[in-house]
């Protein structure tokens, strides 16, 4: 059976349910930036919200995915229902697990990418011709990325620490200028889901600390909530 | 170099200006508060009455004879104002 790396037994499940909280938290910023869209009709929003739908739908592939590998019952399930249409071709199944995580890992690097893009403090972008072609090739490259973590799954994590790194940035100039609390709880929460994404990178060191990443991704959805629930209070 | 308001920031402005006042102001100090010009004034205001948003009183003034024109914000504008400032809120914290 096609694993992508080893967790910990123990926490097969809390990754899930750690996850799926994360999905909640991205539809709702991904529906109030499209609400805000279709209030002042400008383009930023829109992608802001792609952007975070492209989130959940990532840690949505990732909830199945590893639900899948995980939990022995759903995986007999879906074996045997996987055995009427590929019959002996079964033997190719680490194709669908291949393109479970393939989908989860491209959709979150889009994500981070149109999140950074979306953070820059340009008045022009993402409408001239060269912007929209360079960008054509960021996603190329990410779709590439995906492809090859799916051998060597370091380099998604690395690749995806990079991007919020960039978001990072782009959200402490944010904090420096504004000197708001709201938007330093907005940097924090990046600055722990890039802390997450590069402890992960170190999974085939010691498998504990998917854990230690999982908890720290967790702790920025979290702080992302509680930014979306105070602006929701005013 | 001062940013150009768009047109919600200006109708936000406005309304913002109304509700300063305690919920209702003169036109001409409207034009003031919201820095706009007077053509660009009547044209917002008018949308804005269309919308409901506000409403055009006349209140009687002591030792004249014409009642004074003043513009009041409706339940509906103070709600508008509502949501303008979450969005602008998140907006803000997004470093949209």
């Amino acid at each position: 059976m096609f694993r992508l790396f080893f967790t910990p037994g123990w926490f097969n499940g809390y990754d899930l349910l750690f996850n799926a909280i994360g999905l909640i938290v991205a539809m709702l910023i991904a529906a109030y930036s499209w609400r805000i869209y279709k209030f002042h009709k400008e383009n930023r929003f829109m992608y802001f919200s792609l952007a975070f739908l492209l989130v959940s739908i990532s840690l949505a592939f990732k909830i199945f995915t590893s639900g899948v590998v995980y939990f022995y019952p759903v995986r007999e399930t879906a074996a045997q229902v996987l055995w009427t249409a590929a019959g002996p071709h079964l033997q190719y199944s680490g194709l669908f697990y291949r393109a479970g995580f393939f989908f989860q890992m491209a959709s979150m690097l889009l994500a981070w990418l149109l999140i950074f893009l979306v953070s820059q403090k340009s008045r022009a972008r993402l409408t001239k011709f060269y912007e929209v072609s360079q960008i054509g090739l960021f996603v190329y490259l990410l779709l590439l990325v995906s492809v090859v973590s799916n051998f060597k799954y370091e380099v998604f994590y690395l690749t995806s620490s990079v991007l919020l790194s960039l978001i990072v940035l782009n959200y402490y100039k944010n904090y420096v200028t504004t000197r708001k609390q709201s938007t330093f709880r907005v940097m924090s929460a990046f600055l722990l889901i890039l802390a997450g994404n590069l402890i992960s990178v170190f999974v085939f060191l010691q498998n504990g600390s998917y854990v230690v990443g999982e908890v720290l991704t967790l702790l920025g959805f979290l702080i992302l909530l509680q930014t979306y629930r105070q602006v929701m209070r005013r | 170099m001062a940013i150009r308001r768009s047109r919600l920031e200006l109708v936000f402005d406005i309304l913002l200006a109304i509700q300063n006042k305690g919920g209702k102001i003169k036109p001409t100090h409207l034009m003031y508060k919201s820095n706009l010009s007077h053509k660009l004034l009547n044209g917002y205001l008018e949308e804005l009455l269309q919308k409901e948003l506000v409403i055009l009183e006349e209140e009687p003034v002591k030792k004249k004879k014409r009642p004074m024109k003043v513009v009041r914000i409706t339940d509906k504008g103070l709600s508008f104002l509502a949501e303008f400032r979450r969005m602008r809120e998140f907006t803000d914290a997004f470093g949209l």
